[in-house]
């Protein structure tokens, strides 16, 4: 086999060692970052199914039809169950309001408890909740009830005994507004307890899990018998901020692996250049030989399936070594240890293989087919072939279609087609500008620097589109990092509210505020509220109206304020002011899922009795602001003939928990909503997604510098002679130095100027199509992106070429004969 | 004797930014088995480009060649490869052995393109008739510039099919191979070039193989049976032994 024989033979030549490391680079790195983010994004899933405690869940007001549950028994699914209402606990003469939950054996399917036997024992993880005849209770209930572990409490008919303490429960954020603290009991003592009758609020959650396959058949045959009291939960609709968080965070590691993709194949393509460039003698060589264009390429080809395969493999072996690696140094900050990888990274990678050989390799192979060897072996380019620009022409486009692929979303592809587009086009520009400008004037390096640019005038322009590839992929990926942490921490600030005071009576209104403001607790302003359902708009009943929308089915949180709050935003209309003073503010979504106008008039029912007002603005508002928000907000003083209560939210430190007791215990009347556990839970994922993001970056960055150092590498053999030459020639040292870093430098600035011009381009496309993150411009790009370009290619060129300026240049000159 | 190299009024033409360029103008020449021509001019006067169009390499705007007996300038590039694969081998001034391969696997390559089995053994045998046996492993970088020639000779002379040897009518050793040298001493110094110069002679009369040689040197044209002198890509001179007069055009 002459093909694999001249391939062992070339390697010692370390001509082809230079495309099997691009392709080994190529191919490694995309399959480390696909197993990273298959691995994450499986890890991910699982901690998110936590929330839930199950993969879904069957919530309903009402225990669901025994085949139901014998339906999923049939086709194998994990069930568990989980009831929770509220009742009065008691012991001796102490009473307390608690949020009951009874859970099955198997709770949680997803997930652990954290319960502690003892007051001061280690929190320990578990699967089972408490055994038949025992309780867990929320730490702040024993001194609020003045009990221990060990002593006995009273829940409806039956008493039971206190066998420790709950500190965590995967689905606490399930039922966001349950309230008091928690009692843990199993589901075998809740008849025994008499305390579900018919008519009592309670919730009923069937846990699901088991294969995926089962669960979606299960669902499917469950789906057209659900009434209106039963909904499925998926973690959309479970923890909307978490789902929103995962799916940005998945969309980032597609995008990170898109542009691995990029990197890779900017790497083989120079690579594949260089070896096609110097090959060229060896086929002129060749074909005086008596090798045909057909036994060219049989012998480039062969060799080239050959190194495709073993470094492909090689990449493959190194990409999944390295990501073990890197979740293995991860997994103390994983709550979940990361599920191994599914057979598809590798898929991925060896399909990058092919995409980076077939783009990028083949089409200089096929060029080095046609080498005319008197043209050649003369080294007389008075005639160059114009056709050489063809073949850059397969290779964006097998990237374009790998990265389509591989991410599955053609708003990434754009974004990077947009972002490649410009930098492209801007290259020649740049490069024509850097080349045709009066640098030349301020002296002997400069000279040297721009003659050499002159000179490799149309390989600069592939140069600095190189670099410029790089030097995107990584601002983007660094730009689209920042804006998504910076997002998370936005929505969830370290001093997030975390406690709803509601039920506030107006007689206790002020008491209340003296209590949060002698404990110096931030907290919102507290917001009058009254419960009523809208009837009707502009006359009209509103029975058409509430198919289109569940939330006007119930009775809606009416408030009025004279000061906007914050995180609200007109968006048409105007706030109360002084020709203003009657009317209501509604939300803008539920306003356009109504089909409601500026000016249109709102019925409302509140207990019984009906009053009207005009849509005088439509506003915008924060859900995730953890502060009282409502679809309507009235003109002060409109609903002052009806009864209202009040309603605030707070950040309480988590060293001042027991604040709550004293509110319970000097306020009885009063709501408290602890969200402090759901916030935690949140900040915990959120925290795990922003490290893996980190992460990824840091992979990214190293393919990045591999880019230049290929790039340099790729023009490196010509920039020696020259210097070895000007050298011989009496050519300082330091002057050289200074050239190379001037020339390197200068391509290394339009690179970053064009890299930071094609990434504000993506930036915008992925920020509103991929992230959906508001558009911002990001001034620092354009200052970072030149300075990056600059220093990193400047130092690069400068070190890759260290030999020609301290070696002796007659070594330099022999061994580039 | 039988005609090894014939060419017939060839012109060569190349377009240039400046216009088209003329490099041959009506060139006709023939050569017989086994014998050498020498074929000297000033830079530029259109002699490597005559070289590279008799070895089939390029093909001419006008004119037709024959080498070995087929008309080179009908065929394919794929068959005139196959053709120079056969009996054609070629000497540069710049050496062209490739750098990554060793001296033997240099000699070896047109053995290997040929997919013959015993290559290695028989570019050790030619190694050693340039006196290189013992260098065999070392590659291109460390030789020196006449050792790089002497392989590169070797490689030439390897090039030649073994399987096209014949014996003429008059009973000397005739190849149906034909060696093409382009300034084979024109990287050399004085004492090196005579020795590659020798060693390209000797092996040249073993053999039986035609040699065109393209030249400066007036003292190597002499030691050929014929020799053209050319200038602005025509023939101004034609030397030519008596018993060679049919090489005239």
């Amino acid at each position: 086999m002459l093909p694999l024989r001249l391939l062992s033979r070339d390697w010692r030549g370390g001509e082809l060692a230079l495309i099997a490391t691009a392709l080994i680079l190529a191919v490694s790195c995309v399959t480390a970052i696909a197993h990273f983010s298959d691995r994450l994004t499986r890890a991910m899933h699982i901690q998110s199914q936590s929330f839930l405690a199950a993969k879904r869940v069957l919530q309903s007001s009402k225990e669901v039809p025994a085949e139901w549950l014998a339906k999923a028994d049939e086709l194998g699914l994990e069930r568990a169950e989980t009831v929770t209402f509220a009742s009065m606990l008691s012991a001796g003469d102490e009473f307390q309001f608690a949020s009951v939950k009874a859970v099955s054996d198997g709770y949680p399917l997803v997930g652990h408890l954290e319960m502690r036997p003892t007051t001061e024992a280690q929190s320990r993880e578990t699967r089972q909740g408490p055994e038949p005849g025992k309780v867990w209770l929320e730490a702040r209930l024993l001194p609020l009830m003045q009990l221990d572990i060990g002593d006995e409490l009273q829940l409806g008919d039956s008493s039971f005994l206190i066998d420790g303490i709950i500190d965590h429960e995967p689905d606490r954020g399930a039922n966001l507004f349950s309230m008091g603290a928690r009692l843990m009991m199993n589901t075998d003592d809740l008849a025994a307890t008499n305390i579900l009758q018919p008519g009592s609020r309670v919730t009923y959650r069937y846990l699901l899990a088991g294969d995926d396959a089962a669960l979606d058949r299960y669902l499917k045959w469950l789906k057209p018998k659900l009434t209106l009291h039963e909904h499925i939960i998926d973690l959309q609709q479970g923890q909307p901020r978490v789902a929103q968080a995962l799916n940005r965070a998945e969309r980032f590691l597609y995008l990170a692996a898109s542009l691995a993709v990029l990197l890779a194949s900017v790497a083989v393509g120079l690579a594949a250049r260089r070896y096609g460039l110097r090959h060229a003698n060896y086929v002129a060589v060749m074909k005086s030989l008596g090798a045909g264009k057909r036994k060219i390429l049989t012998i480039y080809f062969g060799q080239m399936a050959a190194l495709t395969l073993i470094a492909t493999a090689v990449g493959l072996t190194i990409g999944s070594l390295v990501q073990s690696q890197a979740v293995n140094l991860l997994q103390g900050f994983f709550p979940v240890t990361p599920p191994p990888s599914s057979w598809q990274p590798l898929l991925v990678g060896i399909a990058t293989g092919l995409a980076c050989v077939i783009g990028f390799a083949l089409p200089p192979l096929f060029r080095l087919a046609q080498t005319d060897p008197m043209q050649t072996l003369r080294q007389d380019w008075s005639n160059p072939d114009k056709r050489e620009w063809f073949g850059l022409i397969p290779g964006p486009l097998s990237m374009l279609l790998l990265i389509w692929w591989l991410s599955g979303s053609l708003a990434i592809t754009a974004a990077l087609l947009t972002g490649l587009a410009l930098l492209v086009a801007g290259s020649a520009l740049v490069n024509r500008l850097l080349v045709r400008g009066r640098l030349a004037a301020l002296g002997g390096s400069w000279r040297i620097a721009l003659g050499s640019l002159q000179r490799r005038a149309s390989f600069n322009t592939l140069l600095i589109a190189a670099f410029g590839t790089g030097l995107l992929a990584m601002l983007a990926m660094f730009y689209a990092r920042t804006a998504l942490i910076d997002e998370w921490k936005m929505q969830l600030p370290e001093n997030a509210p975390n406690h709803f005071l509601m039920n506030i009576a107006p007689f206790e209104l002020e008491q209340v505020k003296r209590k949060i403001a002698d404990e110096k607790l931030e907290g919102t302003e507290f917001y009058p509220m009254v419960r009523g359902r809208l009837i009707a708009v502009n006359g009209t009943k509103v029975t058409e109206r509430e198919q289109k929308d569940g939330s006007i089915r119930r009775e809606l949180n009416l408030s009025w304020t004279d000061t906007l709050p914050a995180d609200n935003k007109i968006v048409a209309g105007d706030w109360w002011n002084e020709s203003n003073r009657d009317g209501v503010s509604v939300e803008v979504e539920v306003a356009a899922r109504l089909g409601l106008e500026m000016g249109d008039v709102l019925r409302f029912s509140i207990g019984g009795l009906e009053t009207e007002a005009p849509i005088t603005s439509f506003r915008t508002l924060d859900w995730n602001s953890m502060r009282p928000n409502f679809f309507m907000l009235f003109a002060p003083g409109s609903l002052d003939n009806f009864p209202a209560t009040y309603i605030q939210s707070f950040y309480l430190p988590p060293e001042d928990k027991l604040f709550v007791n004293e509110l319970v215990k000097d306020f009885p009347s009063l709501s408290i909503i602890e969200l402090d556990k759901i916030i935690d839970n949140i900040r915990e994922t959120i925290s795990q997604v922003a490290i893996a993001i980190e992460s990824v970056l840091g992979l990214m960055l190293v393919a990045g510098v591999l880019v230049l150092i290929a790039g340099v590498r790729a023009s490196i053999a010509e920039r020696l002679q020259e210097a070895a030459v000007i050298r011989t020639l009496g050519g300082r040292r330091q002057l050289l130095v200074r050239s190379l870093m001037i020339e390197f430098g200068l391509i290394g600035i339009a690179a970053g100027l064009l890299a930071a011009a094609g990434t504000e381009a993506s930036l915008a496309v992925l920020s509103q199509r991929v992230f959906d993150l508001p558009f911002n411009l990001h001034p620092g790009l354009w200052l970072l992106g030149p300075l990056a370009g600059a220093l990193l290619v400047g130092t690069a060129g400068t070190l890759a070429c260290r030999s020609a300026v301290s070696q002796p240049p007659l070594k330099v000159l022999r061994e580039l004969a | 004797m039988s005609i090894m190299l014939k060419a017939e009024h060839l012109h060569h033409r190349v377009a240039t930014s400046e216009g088209p360029l003329t490099l041959l103008n009506d060139i006709s020449l023939q050569l017989p088995h086994g014998q050498s021509l020498a074929i000297t001019g000033a830079s530029g006067s259109g002699k490597s480009t005559l070289l590279g169009l008799l070895a089939g390499l390029d093909r001419p705007t006008e004119g037709r060649i024959w080498l070995a007996n087929q008309e080179i300038t009908a065929m394919d590039e794929e068959q005139r490869a196959e053709l120079r694969a056969r009996c054609v081998g070629f000497v540069f001034q710049t050496f062209q052995l490739l750098p990554g391969l060793t001296a033997r696997e240099n000699v070896m390559l047109p053995s290997e393109l040929r997919g013959e089995r015993n290559a290695g053994k028989r570019a050790e045998e030619f190694l050693d008739r340039v006196g290189l046996g013992h260098r065999l492993q070392h590659y291109p970088r460390q030789l020196s510039g006449g050792e790089q020639q002497r392989v590169a000779l070797a490689r030439a002379f390897c090039s030649i099919a073994p399987i096209d040897h014949s014996t003429s009518s008059s009973g000397s050793t005739t190849s149906n191979g034909i060696l093409f040298a382009d300034e084979p001493t024109g990287s050399l110094d004085a004492h090196n070039g005579e020795k590659v110069i020798d060693l390209l002679f000797n092996l040249n009369a073993e053999t039986g193989t035609t040699l065109v040689l393209v030249t400066h040197e007036q003292r190597l044209a002499e030691r050929c049976g014929a020799h053209l002198r050319m200038a602005a890509g025509e023939i101004t001179t034609e030397e030519l032994p008596g018993n060679l007069s049919e090489v005239s055009a």
